[in-house]
């Protein structure tokens, strides 16, 4: 029983590390219908920010964190403004210019910080006996109540206030939200700055738990879509259930079935929800 | 046409140039990962080669020419090392090739070898199969999976009283092949184990290590090369399993890279890793120099002893083609069959059995080392050991 406990409090907390990891590429194909496949280098960057800006220059992790996401919300409104905004109407470009980004990038992050795997300082150190059942890592427990601190902002920010409901308004109609006053490019550059903030964000808070490498960017965006996918396009309630989702089954599967295939478990359920429900758990069917 | 014909002739004497250029050297290739899980292993190896590089060229170089190194990445993935053997024979045309730390890529590397008759050097890929299918052209020096376990992580755990093993294996052929030898050693030592099988590419492993807390073992060997091995120790303690249980590494550098006690903090304490090298142990004089070479070079100890497999590597091709007077496959292979060099970790000399893995195997003796308060203290084989192995009660 508590081994069962540990795994579904792992699964859970892995989940919400999923979810923050898949925000930011949910925000933006919602809102602009833009796959941001470099999505997984801008978490690799801040990773790398925060760790330099802690350990090589000696800011303190808790400044360093909001720093690095803030660089990296500059770097996502410079490639809305210089990359994206070209391609506005033709999803396939702005797709294969993310990609190229990607690759660009990846190799950028080897030339510069080196092959190594790096992570900033733990905010904490050691773990916790929980309720006297099992240990759990305290650094993770941080991480997870940060992001769910974060996931609920982003919720809030989206939902009840005024720069949220021009979002929305562009992400329903475009045309129709500029007739009625929104500045629809200024909204997109922000949101897509926002969705790398989010990427920045997932970094700077899991990069201590797990390390960032140069490579390591396919398989986090990889994880990103598939969480996307599964919680349906540009649906921020799906990409909570859908990273939850994810971590549980994979835990548990690792635990009862078989750990050799921890990863294919997340790609069966994908399968079968691309299968009944294309348009994902909590998407909106297309027309 | 007269523009036509200038082009033409600057054309002829720029391929003339570059094939005049190109025969000054001797080019020797590489292979090994300079990107993916372990793209650190490409780094180490790029330092062995300059300062093998060094050692050769300030002789004189190899027949009377420089010596060059072509390096390919293989990423870590078979289908690129099989393309980057088979650039570097039919592009770059090296006489031999060296290198490679994977053994799924070096599993299809010896196929291209083997087709297009290039001698090929492996110095890091341990999987017995590699020397174990007998091919000509195909030479290891450095450690192979049976040696390794037979040699030293079998007779280790017996002579230590461990009580309880778990073998934790990523699903490479690497880690395939070495849990199924330790599986049948620890069987005939009767010492109890459980094997669990990993992604090679994982990042958490609390499930794993719940399991594993679960079966109440004295000792891991974990079979997980790159990045994953840091995660791997640094959960072990947070969910309280080490350093009750001691953790091996199986195969060793990811303990030694620079970035090991960043990521694992003192979990890192007590960590045992497999080593062919120890800033204490100098078998031989190239020992010596090399460490003295590197010191120079970079301003510190070297501490991957990839480093060192590579700078061996390509002394032994180097010195395989000098002795051949010839750039050619057959004389290549006839001398290298016939090698009796000097390099850091002994004297080498291929076997010539045909039939086993020993075939065309050379290899160091190892090292268990253990982490003693961020130090490293050989504590096997006895012969070696600079301490004794710290348990904790």
């Amino acid at each position: 029983m508590n081994e069962f406990l540990m795994y579904l409090t792992n699964g859970i907390v892995i989940g919400v590390i999923n979810a923050i990891s898949a925000i930011g590429v949910s925000l933006i194909v919602g809102i602009m219908r833009v796959v941001n496949f470099a999505h997984g280098e801008l978490y690799i960057f801040a990773g790398y920010f925060s760790y330099h800006l802690s350990a090589s220059l000696g800011v303190p992790p808790l400044l360093a964190m909001p720093l690095s996401i803030f660089f990296i919300f500059l770097i996502g409104i410079g490639m809305e403004r210089t990359l994206i905004r070209p391609t506005y109407g033709d999803e396939m470009y702005s797709l294969i210019i993310t990609f190229v980004l990607s690759i660009v990038l990846q190799n950028a992050a080897l030339l510069i910080f080196g092959p190594y795997p790096n992570k900033p300082p733990n905010l904490v150190s050691g773990a916790t006996n929980i309720f006297g059942l099992y240990h759990y890592g305290n650094q993770r427990l941080l991480s997870f109540f940060i992001s769910i601190g974060i996931l609920l902002f982003i919720f809030y920010l989206i939902k009840r206030t005024w720069f949220g409901k021009s979002i929305r308004a562009v992400s329903q109609d475009r045309e129709m939200s500029s007739l009625v006053g929104v500045d629809h490019l200024r909204v997109n550059m922000l949101s897509f700055g926002l969705g790398a903030a989010l990427a920045g964000a997932a970094g700077v808070i899991v990069a201590p738990i797990f390390p960032v490498t140069p490579t390591g960017s396919s398989a986090i965006s990889l994880n990103a879509f598939v969480v996307v996918v599964l919680g349906g396009m540009g649906s921020l309630k799906g990409c909570v259930i859908g990273g939850l989702a994810l971590g549980i089954i994979e835990n548990l599967g690792a635990a009862y079935l078989s750990t050799m295939y921890r990863n294919i478990f997340g790609f069966v359920i994908l399968i079968l929800v691309l299968v009944f429900r294309p348009w994902g758990l909590f998407g909106q069917k297309a027309q | 046409m007269k523009r036509l014909m200038v082009l033409v002739t600057v054309m002829t004497v720029l391929a003339m140039g570059s094939w005049a250029w190109a025969a000054d050297t001797i080019k020797i290739g590489v292979v090994g990962p300079r990107t993916g899980p372990a793209a650190a292993t490409g780094k180490a190896f790029e330092e062995g080669i300059a300062i093998a590089l060094d050692h050769l060229n300030a002789k004189g170089g190899v027949l009377g020419k420089q010596v060059e190194v072509v390096f390919e990445d293989t990423g870590g993935v078979p289908e690129k090392a099989a393309s980057a053997l088979e650039k570097l024979a039919t592009r770059d045309k090296v006489p031999i090739v060296v290198g490679e730390s994977h053994s799924s890529s070096a599993l299809a590397e010896i196929e291209v070898a083997n087709r297009y008759k290039i001698p090929l050097i492996i110095c890091e890929a341990w999987h017995d199969d590699i020397t174990k299918k007998n091919y000509k052209w195909v030479f290891r020096a450095g450690p192979v999976n049976s040696g390794v376990v037979d040699f030293y992580i079998a007779p280790f755990v017996k002579d230590n009283r461990f009580k309880k093993v778990a073998i934790v294996r990523e699903n490479s052929d690497w880690g395939v092949g070495i849990a199924e030898k330790t599986e049948t050693d620890l069987k005939n030592f009767g010492i109890p184990f459980i094997t669990l099988k990993v992604e090679r590419e994982s990042k958490d492993f609390y499930t794993e290590l719940t399991k594993i807390k679960g079966e109440n073992p004295d000792i891991i060997l974990a079979y997980i090369y790159g990045t994953g091995l840091h995660f791997f120790v640094a959960q072990a303690h947070e969910v309280g399993l080490s350093p009750k249980c001691l953790i091996l590494d199986g195969a060793g550098p990811p303990s030694l890279w620079d970035t090991f006690w960043k990521n694992v903090g003192k979990a890192g304490e007590l960590e045992l890793f497999m080593s062919s090298m120890h800033e204490k142990v100098h078998l031989t004089p190239t020992s010596r120099k090399f460490w003295d070479d590197y010191k120079k070079k970079y301003g510190k100890d070297p501490t991957d002893y990839k480093t060192r497999s590579i700078y061996n590597v390509v002394l032994i091709a180097a010195d395989a083609i000098n002795r051949a007077k010839s750039t050619d496959n057959e004389p290549i292979v006839a001398a290298l069959e016939k090698t009796n060099l000097e390099v850091t970790t002994g004297i080498v000399k291929f076997g010539l059995k045909q039939g086993t893995y020993e075939y065309h195997q050379w290899m160091p003796p190892m090292l268990v080392v253990q982490w003693q308060g961020q130090k490293q203290v050989v504590v096997y084989p006895k012969e070696a050991a600079t301490g004794a192995l710290k348990k904790v009660k």
